[in-house]
């Protein structure tokens, strides 16, 4: 079964709603302790004065000749009880569990002199009365009409100033307990180590700055240990390059034979493994190319004059006209990457432009290849990663290609987005935000 | 008797430079092996070489700071090929830019190296003297157009920058070392297809006509390459030295 009332799911409502039905509790008992206890010596006050105020005016009344006491009635009488000079009217004998107030001090005031009956009189407004015979025989009533405790009007709105101070207060509490949690998770949702952080402000209250000092730290650790893996990746290969540059030009001096041949083929496999592992240490760690303004057809053009210069079938499709700002060097090392891959696989490439109508621009590089099972559109951009076909020899590959474009692609401000084409093949688009003009 | 090109190979890796060494006499070459600078200047001090095959990283001087010597000094002439280890654009730029005539990336093949050598020694050798001086890592300007010949790509008179391709930069750039001196085809395909021995075989006029559209030049009305019938090309402008890429 659903609970009809559900405990509000952000920590701001949760805090606010504990400080004010904490804060509306606590007004209310010092209120109501305020009030009993107001009550309590009111009623003491109150009741001594009527034990002295009866007695007197009763004893006023003994000793007024029958004929005057009529006219003393109006002085006798006072806001909530009046004398009267009958036998009153009849009533419902009084329950003795429901004895009001002022009867046991009526009784205290005149008990011990008179013979006390009292009734209540049910109606509107319920009163009661006290009964009694004065020493010559005529009948007194004590009409008693209890009433509440008087109420200054000014008292509600004193009441819903204090609520409302109340509001407020738990209001500015929550939002300076919440605000720098909330920008905490802000910045951990924007930590991205291959840039430059952001760094929070290192102020504010001590749980806050110190939480805001371990997120610094956190980051400045986390972009140690990337620029050390990097570095380490880059020493590597690095380090090879000699051994394979000797090993290469000792096979150059063995008679060709097949052993030569697969020496050689194993040799260029790691040279291309180094050179990419290079390629993607700087990738990842480096974005200190600069943009500059580049004319998109010439630059797409080259591209594909390179390749067909090399009697390798890349064609383009479209025209853009226009400039844009980005890095040339990336963008290259992109394309180059996609248009390899086609090529390997397919072994012909297009790279097709448009423009998007929120002047996004996107370059696809299309292949009529064997594509790349859904599943995997995702996995092959990551390091390392080989769909199976190409973890044989044949097709050789460092898994790296992609993920290099990938990286460079974010760090240029765009994305890369692989899908495969109906009727077969793979297309790869760069969405790019360079700003068109 | 045959002239017989000598080749000073500058290295640290003592293996590399004595394999590399072994590999260039036996395809006819003469060789000469040094471990550093200070071997490499007491071999010039005496005997004159053709090129020098010089390694970028290497303990004490390093490549770049033996080719810039190399180019103030009396040798400024022989071409010299670098040996770097990344494959890296800075790296490049900053071997181009110390005035190095070609570079290769480590690990080579030593057949690459080989051809690298015999290109950039026909390239020296078969090319009408240079009217002008150009040194790598200059601006070079023409027309409305300036040639970043380190990053190899042109920028317009707003620095926007208008890639080329690699055939296309390598015309360009005999034009430009050549101004206004008439070209014949052979000179043309000779020069521009020096380095890469796999490039297709691509007519000179085709890339010609690419280099035109590129320049924004008019085919019918050429203002920059100009066509001589039945002799070749010209580049029809003067070529000026911009200085230092920025």
């Amino acid at each position: 079964m659903k609970p009809f009332l559900r405990w509000p799911r952000t920590l701001g409502s949760r805090l606010s709603l504990i400080f004010l039905a904490g804060l509306v509790l606590a007004q209310a008992l010092s209120f109501g302790a305020q009030s009993y206890e107001r009550y309590q010596s009111a009623k003491s006050a109150m009741l001594g004065n009527l034990e002295t105020d009866v007695s007197t005016s009763i004893a006023i009344l003994e000793r007024l000749p029958a004929n005057e006491r009529e006219s003393w009635l109006p002085r006798l009488e006072r806001h909530n009880y009046r004398y009267l000079l009958n036998e009153g009217v009849p009533g419902i004998p009084m329950q003795a569990d429901e004895v009001p107030i002022a009867v046991p001090s009526l009784k205290e005031a005149i008990g011990r002199d008179y013979l006390l009956t009292f009734s209540d009189i049910p109606g509107p407004r319920k009163h009661f009365q006290a009964h009694l015979k004065l020493r010559d025989g005529s009948p007194l009533t004590l009409d008693v009409t209890p009433s509440v405790m008087p109420m200054s009007p000014w008292l509600p709105f004193v009441l819903l100033g204090q609520l409302l101070l109340m509001l407020g207060c738990a209001w500015l509490a929550v939002r300076i307990a919440v605000r720098p949690l909330t920008r905490l998770a802000h910045a951990v949702e924007n930590l991205d180590p291959n840039t430059h952080g952001v760094h929070l402000d290192e102020a504010g209250p001590t749980e806050v700055a110190h939480a805001a000092a371990a997120f610094n730290a956190m980051q400045a650790r986390i972009a140690t240990y990337l620029k050390e893996r990097m570095q380490l990746l880059a020493a590597i290969s690095h380090d090879l390059q000699t051994p394979i540059t000797r090993m290469k030009l000792r096979a150059e001096f063995m008679d060709d034979s097949t052993e030569k041949e697969k020496l050689w083929q194993d040799l260029s496999e790691i040279e291309h493994l180094v050179r990419e592992g290079v390629a993607y240490a700087r990738s990842v760690h480096g974005a200190t190319e600069a943009n500059c303004r580049i004319d998109l057809d010439a630059f797409l053009d080259s591209l594909v004059f390179d390749y067909q210069d090399t009697g390798q079938a890349v064609e383009l499709i479209g025209k853009n006209g226009g400039l844009i700002d980005t890095r040339p060097h990336a963008l290259r090392r992109v394309l180059v990457n996609l248009v390899d891959n086609a090529l390997k696989f397919a072994g012909s490439a297009q790279i097709v432009i448009t423009t998007r109508e929120n002047r996004r621009l996107s370059i696809l590089v299309l292949d009529r290849g064997p594509g790349i099972a859904q599943a995997e559109l995702e996995e092959v951009l990551k390091p390392f990663y080989r769909v199976e076909s190409s973890r044989n020899r044949s097709t050789g590959g460092t898994g790296l290609g992609l993920a290099i474009a990938q990286q460079l692609a974010t760090a240029m401000g765009g994305t890369l987005t692989l899908s495969n084409r109906d009727g077969g093949g793979l297309c790869a688009e760069l969405e790019l935000d360079a700003s068109l003009n | 008797m045959d002239h017989v090109d000598h080749i000073l190979i500058v290295d640290d890796d003592r293996e590399i430079r004595e394999l590399v060494g072994n590999y260039l006499k036996k395809n006819g070459l003469r060789t000469t092996v040094a471990a550093d600078g200070r071997q490499m200047r007491a071999f010039l001090e005496t005997t004159p070489v053709d090129l020098i095959v010089l390694d970028i990283m290497m303990p004490g001087d390093d490549g770049l700071l033996l080719c810039r010597e190399l180019r103030a000094g009396k040798h400024k002439a022989t071409p010299v090929l670098m040996l770097t280890a990344r494959s890296d654009e800075t790296d490049r730029i900053i071997g181009l830019e110390m005035g190095a005539d070609d570079y290769l990336v480590k690990p080579f093949a030593a057949r690459e190296l080989l051809a690298r050598i015999n290109s950039v020694l026909r390239r020296t050798r078969m090319l009408p003297p240079n009217l002008i001086v150009t040194e790598s890592g200059r601006l070079l300007g023409f027309g409305r157009w300036k040639l970043d010949t380190s990053a190899r790509h042109l920028l317009d008179e707003n620095g926007t920058l208008v890639a080329l391709s690699g055939a296309e930069y390598r015309l360009l750039r005999v034009f430009l070392d050549h101004p206004q001196r008439v070209l014949n085809r052979d000179q043309l395909l000779n020069l521009t297809q020096g380095r890469d021995a796999d490039l297709f075989d691509r007519s000179i006029d085709l890339l010609v006509s690419r280099l035109r559209q590129r320049l924004l030049d008019d085919a019918r009305e050429p203002a920059y390459i100009k066509t001589v019938r039945s002799e070749g090309y010209v580049f029809s402008l003067p070529v000026e030295i911009l200085g230092a890429t920025q």
